[in-house]
């Protein structure tokens, strides 16, 4: 009994110990090889951080066994309706409520759309990632000088800093904790995730958890976009494009199941996002070029995967 | 004909973490006979069938089969070599086909170009024929071959089990705690596959709660409590009082079903069906039940009882008529929770439980409203005091409330189950077979719980294919036929089942 309670454990802790293996590898390796960590670890909170609200965000979606391909998408369109409106109106509190309202918006709209036509939430993500990608394309051909919508450096460099992006995602984080863990929404979701038919008849509202979960997702996304224009604010169409994946590869990371339900971790997204990021900076750090590191991160992910699902593939159930 | 040691299972012991599931245990299965297994939930009957069937592994102890050594690696090896077990949980995929569930893993040998070739089309037409045959062959030709086995419901995928393991003819049988799934008439199948076999000098397993169908239908009776052999009865030496105190190592005290003979409860009615249709299922169904009443549904399985369950709880709209709580109409399954009504569904894994979450966590979902601060916060202290509270007015038998529910036996998740509607002091129990797979000693509690419920005001609808139970416990007794109420009986010590069952077919 107690080995096995001890092997759940590790298994439950398993993310957290491979965060920090890949910090003290950063650490020794890029000393060794004379590199700047401190500079290293900032860049690591730059390119980690966007990820991480977003994912999560989407956790509320993963946690309902449902799934968001569009979220880079989202991410993309919110920032360049950010982008446009402070151009307009030169209002950076405008503008972070205009990348909020529209990603939340984006999220209602693929909720809504799948409850009305009974469709997999996650097959009107696909349609939806279509839609964004144009939308792209037309906002910046519309509003920008034809390639780009440019936010002036000035109006955002004051929040450009790691204290103020760590602070957005400490924030967040907590109210997601918050809501996930110690609200009924939060046990609603997972117990929807892990059986929604037992659910429907526990008095859950199918519709309204896969809306609130959404609503969740989208405030992610809101704020991965007004983080991503504070970083880079010339917006292109590759702004954000790796977002999407990089959220589901730092999902699964971090020990989120994939089938959602009562095993579902908030915390998740964010150690996914910092192991990821870790895991590229070694690479670069070894002149692994990005093709070969997207190879290394796709067999990890089929690794994690694997090791996550062992325990229940073989599982014998106890009668 | 020659009676044969078949299967022989000598000092068996296996353990689930501190749980001693077996222990000691020796077992022989002999050709034609049935040799019944019979216990409280969790006393081992399901864990030795399943080591016999390949399904897991012993600690330790041997086995033969037709005195060679028996290991087998899985219930697939055990099927080819002669050993099929049909099994208590749903074990049929639904999102298939009937056909391909009964030539599961086997359609190769349908391939257009052979069975060594990989690829290429499945001769539909081929396995669908062959299937229904297998369906035929069990007396279940009302299902389908080329149906999608989602559509049906729990007793017609317990046939299609039963057709795809009968199809390879196993020389010996396990059945676990099968029938209570199934109506008369899909006992019916069972019991003529279990004569049949004996006459064919092969060898049944059978695993039953229901101890009047156990004694009438073994030929040896072995009690099994707390993964021990306690004895091995010979059908000469049946006796029900003597069964009953081996299973629970005590004599049942109290009454099983309620003593009294009196039928009365108060005027007010709590839920009331005014004229309700659903297509195939309920006609012009009126129905009125009042406070502190227990109502008893009886019927054929395909009556419309059922679907009753779900409409009286709102997961199902009529097409014309309404439901009444408290003379307020009712919208759905939040409606009805709001106005403190329960429901606990037949098909229990699928229904009634998340089996991939905690107890707490099945328990609390019910009591969302009962433990939050402000109707949304949860200070998991709180939770805890709550389930906890439930645990233990239910007697469920855990290693604590984290523990996942898969790994309960029958009896234990119905607790939970209970434990979820009951603790959040549900006015009205909406019961659709809540004794299913459960033991005689949970039996009797659950009846005992029920009329205490009653004694305290609160109404009961009992849905259920044991008229004993429905005659033991109803205020008043309807029987249902094609989705209407044929009769209705009051509350009657000279009620019979002979009397019930007229009006049932």
């Amino acid at each position: 009994m107690k080995t096995k309670n001890l092997r759940k454990n590790v298994m439950l802790l398993a993310p957290l110990f491979g965060l920090v293996a890949l910090l003290v590898a950063f650490f020794i390796i890029g000393t060794s090889k004379n590199i700047n960590v401190a500079y290293g670890m900032k860049s690591i909170i730059n390119q980690s951080v966007v990820v991480a609200v977003v994912a999560t965000g989407a956790i509320f979606i993963y946690t309902l066994g449902s799934f968001d391909i569009s979220l880079g998408a989202s991410v993309a369109v919110s920032a360049l309706v950010g982008g446009i409106v402070y151009n307009k109106t030169e209002s950076l509190v405008i503008m972070f409520a205009a990348c909020l309202g529209v990603a939340v918006f984006i999220g209602l709209f693929n909720s809504v759309l799948a409850s009305i036509f009974n469709l997999p939430v996650f097959v009107t993500t696909i349609a939806m990632l279509s839609v964004l990608n144009a939308l792209v394309l037309v906002l910046i051909k519309m509003n920008g000088t034809g390639s780009e919508i440019r936010v002036p450096m000035m109006a955002v460099s004051k929040l450009n800093t790691t204290q103020f992006k760590i602070f957005v995602l400490a924030a967040f984080f907590l109210v997601c904790l918050l809501v996930f863990s110690f609200t009924k929404v939060g046990r609603m979701q997972k117990f929807q995730g892990g059986n929604p038919i037992c659910a429907k008849l526990s008095g859950i509202s199918v519709k309204k958890m896969s809306i609130i979960a959404f609503i969740m997702s989208g405030i992610g996304v809101g704020l991965g976009a007004c983080l991503s224009i504070v970083y880079a604010p010339t917006l292109t169409r590759n702004t954000a494009s790796s977002v999407g994946m990089d959220v589901i590869i730092a999902i699964v990371f971090g020990g989120m199941p994939v089938s959602g339900g009562a095993r579902s971790k908030i915390y998740a997204a964010v150690i996914g996002a910092f192991s990821m990021t870790l895991l590229s900076q070694i690479m670069v750090m070894f002149n692994l070029n990005s093709g070969i590191g997207q190879m290394v991160k796709a067999a990890i992910f089929i690794l994690v995967v694997f090791l996550a699902t062992s325990d229940q593939r073989g599982k014998m159930l106890p009668r | 004909m020659k009676q044969e040691i078949l299967v022989k299972v000598e000092h068996m012991n296996k353990r689930f973490g501190s749980t001693v599931a077996l222990k000691d245990v020796s077992i022989e299965v002999c050709s034609g006979r049935v040799l019944g297994l019979i216990g409280e939930n969790g006393s081992g009957k399901s864990t030795v069938t399943s080591i016999i069937a390949g399904m897991q592994n012993a600690d330790s102890g041997t086995m033969t089969y037709h005195d060679k050594e028996w290991k087998p690696g899985s219930m697939l090896y055990s099927l080819e070599h002669g050993i099929g077990m049909i099994v208590q949980e749903t074990g049929t995929v639904p999102g298939i086909t009937v056909a391909e569930n009964i030539f599961l893993g086997e359609t190769k040998f349908f391939k257009s170009f052979g069975e060594k070739h990989k690829w290429g089309p499945v001769k539909r037409k081929l396995l669908n024929q062959k299937a229904q045959e297998a369906l035929d062959a069990i007396g279940a030709s009302h299902i389908r071959a080329e149906q999608m086995t989602a559509n049906l419901d729990l007793q017609e995928r317990k046939l299609i089990e039963i057709a795809r393991i009968m199809n390879k003819h196993p020389e010996v049988l396990v059945v676990d705690e099968t029938t209570t799934a199934l109506s008369q008439k899909g006992r019916e199948i069972i019991y003529n596959i279990m004569e049949q076999m004996k006459k064919e000098n092969k060898a049944v397993v059978f695993i039953s709660h229901d101890l009047e169908e156990i004694m009438e239908k073994c030929d040896a009776l072995t009690v099994l409590r707390d993964g021990n052999i306690i004895v091995t009865f010979d059908k000469s030496e049946f006796d029900e009082d003597k069964i009953k105190s081996s299973m629970i190592g005590r004599q049942l005290e109290g009454d099983y079903y309620r003593s009294d003979y009196d039928g009365s409860c108060e005027d007010e009615v709590v839920l009331e069906m005014k004229d309700v249709n659903l297509t195939g299922k309920l006609i012009d169904f009126n129905l009125q039940l009042h406070k502190g009443e227990i109502l008893g549904i009886g019927g054929l399985s395909h009556c419309g009882m059922h679907t009753l369950g779900k409409v009286m709880f709102g997961n199902k709209k009529p097409e014309s008529g309404e439901i009444r709580i408290k003379g307020k109409k009712l919208k759905n399954e939040a409606d009805a929770m709001k106005h403190m009504v329960g429901y606990v569904a037949k098909d229990r894994d699928t229904e009634s439980l998340c089996l991939n979450a905690s107890i707490k966590d099945n328990i609390a979902v019910g009591g969302l409203d009962q433990f939050t601060t402000g109707g949304f916060l949860i200070f998991p202290w709180n939770e805890k005091k709550y389930v906890q509270k439930q645990v233990e007015t239910l007697s469920i038998k855990c290693a604590g409330i984290n523990q996942y529910v898969s790994a309960l036996s029958g009896g234990n998740k119905q607790k939970v189950v209970f434990g979820k509607w009951i603790g959040r002091g549900s006015d009205v129990l909406i019961l659709d077979c809540p004794t299913r797979g459960v033991d005689i000693g949970v039996k009797q509690a659950m009846y005992q719980l029920m009329y205490q419920m009653k004694k305290e005001g609160k109404s009961i609808v009992i849905i259920s294919e044991e008229l004993t139970e429905l005659i033991g416990m109803s205020d008043r007794l309807m029987i249902m036929k094609d989705g209407k109420i044929m009769h209705e009986f009051p509350r009657s010590e000279s009620l019979s089942e002979a009397d019930a069952i007229q009006y049932m077919i």
